[in-house]
């Protein structure tokens, strides 16, 4: 079954991670892993544009089938390989729901917004960067609410999609002392044998960056 | 089941529409339906801050089950109520990996077209730029160029993700309908405009279709050059 899958990706990128989280929690390595340079431009390469004409990481394919969206491919390889590796969705309705509705938020915690040069404003950063932290101090109220996973009691899909954007705002110097609560799941899931074993191989022996740090 | 629900909602707006087709589909009629006005900016009022502390629309109960984001009430719906109304997840892997794919495709669609017709609302007076609408504009083109050549693949009749209705139309149609709202040419791009054609007619359309658009049935015209 792995041996039919391929993924394209490249370290860091919160979307390609998730898919590795995903392969990895249902019992899906052996897969075809191939990973790419953003910097030298890999991404825009013919390999990736022929399974995928954005242009775009994660690309997967198993057999026939493509899927080049992460939240996609998660839920996909959820529902194609239930009876394998770890149960992603929650059988509890209540805690269902919760993971539906904080795996969609997680859309406006991944926060990219590039703008090129000359369009920069001042004002446009200051109201992002106000943005964020109030986006931030939301999800530190839901780990004051819940836990120790984002939909309760079991680790679900919800932190296969949320769980690298959070790890990329600490790897960005989010303040532990700031959002205790976001450092204490962080701190919690990087453990998993999931994430560690597909932790950003860049990240593993060079310091993060401080941009954060002051939110 | 559908006497526990309530859902505050606001016309015109994609991402309420989603639900509203979802609910319809899934033959949920008869929830309670609270219409809410953006221009009177009761999206921010205490009844949806109770429900949604984002202050935004759809907000959606069943019960004590809360669930805010469009496309989490559509799959939260599609799990609960699986053996009941149209099934809107295929069980085929080919067909199930087409419909995600779409689906989320279907935000890039959905923000692509609102960086053009909400271009003012997202962006603050001293921050436009002509440079940048333009480039807006020709990233919209292009997504749109890229949804005929799927819909082009797929064959005439077909829905967005094959030969069925699915979960991509409930959550992509009200984009598209959008766009045509907003003066989008079904001579430029034939594809969409029969797929709009076709969709207007289902039933769970019909029935969830914008109040507002019904008494002015003329929409704008932003999107009929490009």
């Amino acid at each position: 079954m792995a041996k039919d899958m391929t993924l394209l990706w490249g370290p860091g990128s919160p979307p390609c991670w998730r898919v590795m989280i995903a392969l990895e929690e249902k019992g899906l390595q052996g897969y075809n892993s191939k990973q790419l340079s953003f910097e030298k431009g890999e991404h825009k390469g013919k390999d990736v544009l022929a399974i995928n004409p954005r242009g775009q990481l994660p690309a997967f394919k198993h057999g026939n089938i493509t899927l080049n969206e992460s939240y996609g491919a998660c839920i996909y390889l959820e529902e194609q390989f239930k009876g394998q590796g770890n149960k992603l969705t929650p059988e509890n309705k209540a805690e269902l729901a919760l993971m539906y509705q904080r795996m969609f938020e997680g859309q406006s915690l991944f926060y990219d917004r590039f703008v090129p040069e000359g369009e920069r404003h001042d004002s446009a950063k200051q109201r992002f960067a106000g943005q964020l932290k109030d986006e931030i101090k939301l999800w530190e109220g839901y780990m004051q609410a819940t836990g120790p996973y984002l939909a309760g009691k079991s680790f679900s899909l919800a932190d296969v999609i949320v769980f690298p954007v959070i790890a990329f705002l600490f790897r960005f110097g989010l303040n532990e002392e700031h959002f205790p609560k976001l450092a204490a799941y962080h701190n919690t899931v990087k453990d998993r044998p999931s994430v560690k074993n597909t932790w950003p191989p860049n990240w593993k022996d060079t310091p993060g960056m401080d941009a954060l740090k002051n939110l | 089941m559908a006497q526990d629900m309530t859902l505050l909602w606001g016309s015109g707006s994609p991402p309420c529409w989603r639900v509203m087709i979802a609910l319809e589909e899934k033959k949920l009629q008869g929830y309670n339906s609270v219409l809410l006005s953006f221009d009177k900016m009761e999206h921010k009022s205490q009844q949806v801050l109770d429900i949604n502390p984002r202050g935004q629309v759809p907000s959606f109960k069943h019960g004590d089950i809360i669930v805010n984001e469009s496309y989490a009430a559509c799959f939260y719906l599609e799990s609960r109520f699986k053996s009941q109304g149209t099934k809107l997840i295929p069980d085929g892997p080919e067909e199930q990996a087409l419909m995600y794919q779409r689906m989320f495709e279907g935000l890039s669609l959905y923000d692509k077209l609102g960086a053009v017709i909400f271009y003012d609302y997202y962006v603050p007076e001293g921050e436009r730029l002509e440079s940048a609408l333009k480039r807006n504009k020709e990233t919209l083109v292009t997504e749109l160029k890229l949804w005929e050549g799927y819909l082009e693949k797929l064959g005439s009749g077909s829905y967005l993700a094959g030969k069925a209705f699915t979960m991509t139309d409930v959550v992509v149609f009200p984009t598209v309908a959008t766009a045509f709202r907003f003066g989008l040419s079904a001579e430029r791009y034939p594809k969409l405009g029969a797929y709009h054609a076709l969709m207007k007619e289902r039933p769970s359309i019909k029935a969830s279709w914008p109040p507002h658009w019904l008494e002015n049935p003329k929409g704008q015209d932003t999107l009929k050059d490009i």
